[in-house]
């Protein structure tokens, strides 16, 4: 077997690691396992020195190991978890066999997984790629809708591009969110959003066979990347079943009366309508766009276009470069 | 066992079922259609809601806390969309076929399936829109019945028998044995499982649609549509008794009796049609 060519991680760009651990045997062992193109390992015998290096430069995994004794590695584990800003980074504890004769309080000490000596290459290898692979699938969801958010979005749109590669980008959000939300209040705002999350990418799922993504940019805000062949249908029966489901989010009376009625902050009253979903469609064909903010440049002029009209409407991008 | 013991410990077997069969005839349709890559939501949610086991079984899941928007959904067709197909397949898949009891159901999976359509028609003929709604309130009026067999199998014979000997109407009988009717389990189930409050309010008064609270008119249509399929003979509701008919509900839904003539033709038609066909 090739040595650093059978790790797992092949489709991953340079990660850096940081390891703080006075295992010789053990650093040789992760050095061994991944390429330097790959897990890039910064190693420490004492976390000291460590702790300022992930401060000013967080990695993008910690392994640390139980037998460190100038600072506990729980008290590291500890220093990166409290501050939100190294919350996401990865952690991965060593420990002896001893080490887990009482239970750990793994609400108190927050990392991610652990390994135990002796260590098992295969097992090292697969705990390290699967932390790696759940961080990343975690970091960026929306904690509402679950979907991918802003960097996923824009990674997804860049790699398009950069590929070549033909796609439709339709840009979902809703009308007159904001009063169903001033008069019912925020959790019920969240049903609505979670209601239409589920339809858009239930919708987009059920074209079979179709390359597709949904993101949640935030709030009532969505984004959809499809083949350019389907985006048409897959608009039109989004709206379908936008329309027909979101009376059942209001009042008995306000689904009557197909308005909501609430007085603003001057004592004026106003009427809104239900709630309806815009859509702006932005194509990229034969390599038109050449970087994502095109797209959203593009797709925000749409969306002006697509509010004028009160009821959910779709709205596509028909010019030629 | 006093009446409120036996309250007590019934409601706890009722609400911890988890696998109510259904009707493999329906079953096989619909594990086809979704293993089909080319059958759409529309096909999909049209033969589940010909069944109430599976219809109940969707609503339950779609109005479940899990999804973030619990009690909202009264429809099949908005659940499907709601839920995707992936989720179906797996409600499908968990589900299992009646065995000995098939034969004694299938009549009341009929007189369900009647009521469906008789709630729909009678809904359209009131002027409601969405007669989709009324339609599943309709589907699912007896699902109580479903359960009691599945759950209390001995204490469902008791009642069978009470029906037979003593000349009562399934609901009476249930009242002589537990002391309630199957009103009351349609009131503990579809409030245990978050369905909306039009659907659980008809579950919970089709008998007595003049004591709901809210939504008095879908009450009163399942009183009508559950009397119309028993009027015709469609199915079987546990006796062979035409239920009690309540003015009340005609005053509900400011309908005359002659407004029910088409209603009775249009389901005559229907009743033809679906019979024998679906099982």
């Amino acid at each position: 077997m090739d040595k650093n060519n059978n790790h797992g991680l092949l489709g991953l760009t340079k990660h850096r690691c940081i390891l703080i651990s006075s295992d010789n045997k053990f650093k040789e062992l992760l050095r061994d396992i991944w390429s330097e193109e790959t897990l890039e390992f910064i190693c420490y015998s004492q976390a000291r020195g460590a702790i300022e290096d992930i401060f000013n430069n967080p990695p993008d995994l910690l392994i640390v190991d139980n037998r460190v004794t100038d600072i506990s590695a729980s008290e590291v584990a500890r220093l990166v978890k409290s501050e939100n800003v190294y919350r996401q980074l990865p952690v991965i504890i060593c420990l002896d066999e001893k080490d887990l004769s009482t239970p750990w309080d793994w609400n108190e000490i927050e990392v991610d997984d652990f390994i135990v000596r002796p260590f098992f290459r295969p097992i090292v290898r697969e705990r390290v790629n699967l932390t790696l692979c759940r961080a990343v699938r975690a970091l960026d969801a929306n904690p509402l809708s679950k979907l991918p958010g802003n960097t996923s979005i824009i990674n997804k749109i860049q790699t398009l591009i950069d590929k070549n590669q033909d796609f439709a980008l339709a840009y979902c959000d809703l009308d007159y969110f904001k009063s169903f939300n001033d008069k019912y209040g925020f959790s019920r705002g969240d049903e609505v959003l979670s209601m239409t999350a589920r339809i858009i990418v239930n919708t987009v799922r059920s074209f079979v066979g179709e390359q597709t993504f949904v993101g949640h940019v935030g709030g009532d805000d969505f984004v959809v990347i499809t083949s350019p062949d389907i985006v048409e249908e897959a608009c039109k029966r989004i709206i379908f079943s936008f329309d027909g489901i979101v009376p059942n989010f209001y009042d008995i009376e306000d689904r009557k009366r197909k308005s909501i009625v609430s007085t603003d902050r001057q004592g004026v009253v106003q009427t809104f309508p239900l709630m309806a979903i815009s859509i702006a469609v932005v194509f990229n064909i034969d390599g038109k766009l050449k970087h994502f903010g095109e797209a959203s440049a593009i797709a925000m002029g749409l969306k002006k276009k697509a509010k004028e009209n009160p009821k959910s409407n779709y709205v596509l991008d028909r010019r030629t470069p | 066992m006093s009446d409120q013991d036996l309250k007590t410990s019934v409601k706890g077997q009722i609400l911890s079922t988890s696998d109510l069969p259904t009707l493999p005839s329906v079953l096989d349709e619909v594990t086809k259609l979704v293993d089909d890559p080319n059958s759409s939501t529309e096909q999909v949610a049209k033969v589940i809601s010909q069944d109430q086991v599976l219809s109940a079984k969707v609503l339950k899941m779609v109005n479940s806390p899990i999804y973030g928007f619990p009690g909202r959904i009264t429809t099949i067709q908005h659940a499907l969309v709601l839920l995707g197909l992936n989720v179906i397949k797996g409600i499908i898949i968990s589900t299992s076929v009646f065995d000995m009891i098939q034969k004694a159901m299938s009549g009341l999976w009929e007189h369900s399936l009647g009521c469906a359509l008789a709630s729909g028609a009678i809904a359209k003929a009131a002027g409601f829109e969405d007669p989709e709604e009324f339609t599943v309130a309709g589907l699912l009026h007896d699902l109580g019945k479903v359960v009691t067999a599945v759950q209390l199998p001995e204490l469902n014979e008791a009642i069978c028998m009470t029906v037979r000997e003593k000349n009562l109407c399934y609901y009476d009988a249930e009242k002589v044995v537990l002391g309630f009717g199957h009103d009351r389990i349609n009131a503990w189930l579809a409030r245990h499982w978050n369905l909306p409050p039009n659907v659980r309010e008809a579950m919970t008064y089709h008998h007595h649609p003049d004591r709901a609270q809210f939504y008095q008119q879908t009450a009163a249509v399942v009183h009508v549509g559950d009397f119309l399929v028993r009027l015709f003979e469609y199915g079987n509701g546990g006796d062979d008794q035409i239920s009690y008919f309540k003015p009340a509900a005609m005053k509900i839904l400011k309908l005359k009796m002659k407004d029910l003539e088409p209603v009775m033709d249009e389901l005559s038609e229907q009743f033809v049609e679906i019979s024998g066909l679906t099982f």
